[in-house]
Order: structure tokens, then C-alpha cells, then sequence
């Protein structure tokens, strides 16, 4: 990833942006002992007794604008991964507004790619093994 | 006058994809200065690809001008070629746009009616002459078909439903207290049952254009996450989002009740491997294995789904 100098956001990035705010706020408004957001108790563990890869996302957006990041991880290391890149979005497109004439690149060349793969194999992994009664 | 862009010279390698843009001087120079107008004009626009931050741009100009992405200088070419040594890049024919992103010359209905027309009935040609500096049309398109239509299918089930709301209420009333359900698909019911009146419907078909704003840019997100791991990402997001906002034309079925919505999702994820495989330019697999990924899970999990419904509904039922 690098750091290059940008014009104006696109509108897909100011889109992304609000919808990515949209969700923080959501998470921020919602109560952590909520019931759970899922129409359906998870189909996958019920079915399996393992996680499914979306398991513990929601609380770890909850505990993520909360503040209580080792709370986040916890419930899931891509759920808190997806809010930090959510926030950074959201605040780096609000100052790309304003005038700030960076952006970072993000390049997807192969290793970046099976780093990806592994990363979700290993949240998977994390997810199930913490969650195993 | 510039010759034709198809008379252009080729890149090696490339058919069809024409030769250089360089970088004019330096950016700290001329960053702040305004795009200097050209030496030349084009006969039609071309794409032009950023040797500095590779993104794709649609000029109808030759000449100096910054690239709109990353704000650095660089020459589209024209003849004489550019200087020896510059940076080299891609030209490619631009595309004429489709007929809702030329709505201004063929009028709002007409541009609309033909957008839809090609894209279940000739979807490659449709997504073949997208442009991808066009987002805003293209969200606009997304957004109007599926929320006119998503409106008009919950107004026209709540009045078809009507005569059955004591019914209704009955069976959600028993499936909310039944502990099989979760707890969120429980509060749910009871909403159902008790948010059946005609402010009901309208209020939620007016929110529907935000759910599909929503929907929309979650879908090509996830989409555009999974060609990218899958490195079938060729064109970045624009791509992707042009391909997602088209294939929502069969969301008209939404306005047919029940299985309007059926055949409106499945024929929206072979529109988008369609749109896909031509806006990225990738081959036929690389597109069914970008698009079909995220539903296979999505697939698992529905099926799954069903079948605890199904559970649900035969316990409430009081059956074996």
C-alpha cells in the first residue's frame, strides 16, 4: 500500500463512504446484549457447531466504536478489521472532500491475494476455536 | 484534425489497444495549474490509462492535461507520437455509453426503456458500451428500476394480501413465540402482524430507494472483494459497480408478486457474470467464479435457512 496524490473522491468512494459511516453509527447506537440481528440463529453452527465466516461480526463492530478493540478482536478479527477500514474510509474520504490531496493505492498482486485467503482461513480458524465450548 | 483513433498505433501484443501516454513534466510544476487545452482534438473519446496510478480516464482530447484520478500530468498522444522514453500506456476505444447514460439526447423514458430492453435481452452489447466515468448514471438506473418496481410489488402484495391479514396475523402471532426462531426474526412477526396498514406499505416503499442504494453498493462490494482475491479485478471497482447496477434491470420483476423476486435475483446474478465478463474483460469462468463465490455461501446458508424455517413452521403447526 502506498500513498499517492489524488483529486477529488469519486462518487463510488463518497457512496461507500456514507454507507460505511451508516454502519458505524448503526453499531454505535446499537446495544451490545441486543438480541441478535440475524433473522435466523447462525444455519451453519446450528446445523454444525461451527462458526460461519460473518459469526461475531456484528459485536465486533459494536465493541470497535466502542473503543474496546481487544473486545473486537475477540469476537472477530475480520469484523474489527472491516470496521477500522470502514472508519479510515469514511474519515479519509471526509478529508479527501475537503481538500486533502492524498490517497492511499492498494495493490492486489498475487501475495497480497493468498495473504487475504489466509487471513480469512486463519479468522475462520480463530473464530471457530474461541467459540468451541 | 487528428487521425481516427482505429488508425492509431497498436500496442504490441494488445489488438485494439492503442499506444502511449507520458508523463509531461513534473507534477510539483504543474499540479496546481489548470488542464492545458490541447494541441489536438479526437475524432471519438478515448480511454486513456495512467502510466502514474494506472487508473482509467475518458478524454475526448489530446494533449497535456492531468489525470483526473491522481491529479499528475501526462500527454495523450497524438501525431507526432510522443517523445522516446515517456512512460508507455494503453489507449482504448472508448464507448459510446448506453442509451440511459445518453438519456440527454434520447430523452429520460426512451433512454430508460432501451437501457432495460438490451439488458435482459442483449445484456453483452449493454455492458459493452458502458462507460466507466458514468457511476452516477448508473446508480441512478440501479436505484430507480429496483425501487419503482420494489415499491410497486409491496404495494400491490399488501393490496392482494389484504383479504388474508386475520390469517396472517394468526400464523405470525404463532411462529413469534416459538422458540425455534431466533430472536430478531421473532420481533419481525410481531412487527408483521401488527404493521399491516396501507401507511405501513407506503412508508416502507418509500424507503426503498435507500435499501437499494444500500444493497446495491454492498453487492458490488462484495463482488469486487471477490474477484479481487480471485485477481479477476481488471478494471477496478467502476467495473464491477457498472456491471452490479445493470444487472439489477430484472429487479422489474419485483412489481409480480411471489415468484416475481425469484426469477428477479437469479436472473440478476447471470446478468452480473455477464456484466462481469465483459466490463473486466475477463474470460467466462474468471466472471461465473467472481459472481457465483459470495452466493455459493449465500446459497449454503439460504438453504440452511429454509430448512430451520421449515422446522419452525412445522412445529408451530403442531405436526411431528
Amino acid at each position: 500500500m502506498s500513498i499517492e496524490r489524488a483529486g477529488q473522491p469519486s462518487i463510488h468512494a463518497v457512496a461507500l463512504a456514507g454507507i460505511s459511516a451508516l454502519l458505524l453509527l448503526v453499531a454505535a447506537m446499537l446495544p451490545v446484549d441486543a438480541p441478535l440481528l440475524a433473522l435466523f440463529a447462525c444455519p451453519l453452527r446450528a446445523a454444525t457447531g461451527l462458526p460461519c465466516l460473518g459469526c461475531g461480526c456484528t459485536h465486533a463492530f459494536q465493541f470497535a466504536v466502542r473503543g474496546q478493540l481487544v473486545a473486537a478482536v475477540s469476537s472477530s478479527p475480520l469484523g474489527t478489521a472491516l470496521a477500522l477500514a470502514s472508519a479510515g474510509h469514511a474519515g479519509w474520504t471526509a478529508l479527501r472532500l475537503a481538500g486533502f490531496p492524498y490517497a492511499p493505492k492498494i495493490g492486489a498482486g498475487v501475495r497480497t491475494r493468498w495473504a487475504c485467503a489466509l487471513a480469512l482461513a486463519a479468522n475462520w480458524i480463530f473464530v471457530a476455536v474461541r467459540n468451541h465450548p | 484534425m487528428a487521425a481516427p483513433v482505429s488508425r492509431r498505433r497498436t500496442t504490441p501484443g494488445s489488438p485494439g489497444c492503442l499506444a502511449e501516454v507520458a508523463i509531461a513534466q513534473s507534477p510539483r510544476k504543474r499540479l496546481f495549474r489548470p488542464i492545458r487545452l490541447l494541441l489536438d482534438v479526437l475524432e471519438s473519446a478515448v480511454l486513456a490509462r495512467c502510466p502514474s496510478c494506472h487508473s482509467t480516464f475518458s478524454t475526448e482530447q489530446t494533449g497535456r492535461q492531468l489525470c483526473p484520478a491522481c491529479a499528475k500530468p501526462l500527454v495523450v498522444p497524438e501525431p507526432p507520437p510522443a517523445p522516446l522514453g515517456a512512460p508507455a500506456a494503453e489507449l482504448l476505444s472508448e464507448p459510446s455509453g448506453t442509451p440511459w447514460e445518453r438519456r440527454k439526447e434520447l430523452g429520460f423514458w426512451t433512454a430508460w426503456g432501451q437501457t432495460l430492453q438490451q439488458a435482459l435481452l442483449e445484456p453483452g452489447r449493454l455492458f459493452a458500451s458502458a462507460r466507466l466515468d458514468k457511476g452516477a448514471a448508473q446508480l441512478g438506473f440501479a436505484v430507480l428500476t429496483t425501487s419503482m418496481f420494489w415499491a410497486a410489488g409491496q404495494i400491490v402484495e399488501g393490496l392482494l394480501l389484504r383479504g388474508q391479514t386475520e390469517r396472517m396475523r394468526r400464523l405470525f402471532a404463532t411462529l413469534s413465540q416459538n422458540p425455534d426462531v431466533a430472536p430478531m426474526l421473532q420481533r419481525v412477526l410481531e412487527m408483521q402482524s401488527q404493521a399491516s396498514s396501507t401507511g405501513a406499505v407506503v412508508a416502507l416503499a418509500a424507503l426503498t430507494p435507500a435499501f437499494t442504494f444500500v444493497m446495491l453498493y454492498l453487492n458490488a462490494g462484495v463482488t469486487h472483494a471477490v474477484a479481487a482475491l480471485l485477481g479477476q479485478a481488471k478494471r477496478g471497482f467502476p467495473a464491477t459497480f457498472a456491471a452490479c447496477a445493470y444487472a439489477s434491470a430484472p429487479l422489474v420483476l419485483l412489481a409480480v408478486p411471489a415468484c416475481g423476486s425469484i426469477v428477479g435475483v437469479v436472473w440478476l446474478i447471470f446478468l452480473t457474470g455477464i456484466g462481469m465478463k465483459v466490463t473486466h474483460r475477463i474470460s467466462t469462468g474468471g466472471a461465473a467464479a467472481a459472481v457465483l463465490a459470495p452466493y455459493l455461501v449465500l446459497c449454503c446458508v439460504t438453504f440452511l435457512a429454509m430448512g430451520a424455517l421449515a422446522v419452525a413452521l412445522r412445529n408451530a403447526m403442531g405436526r411431528p
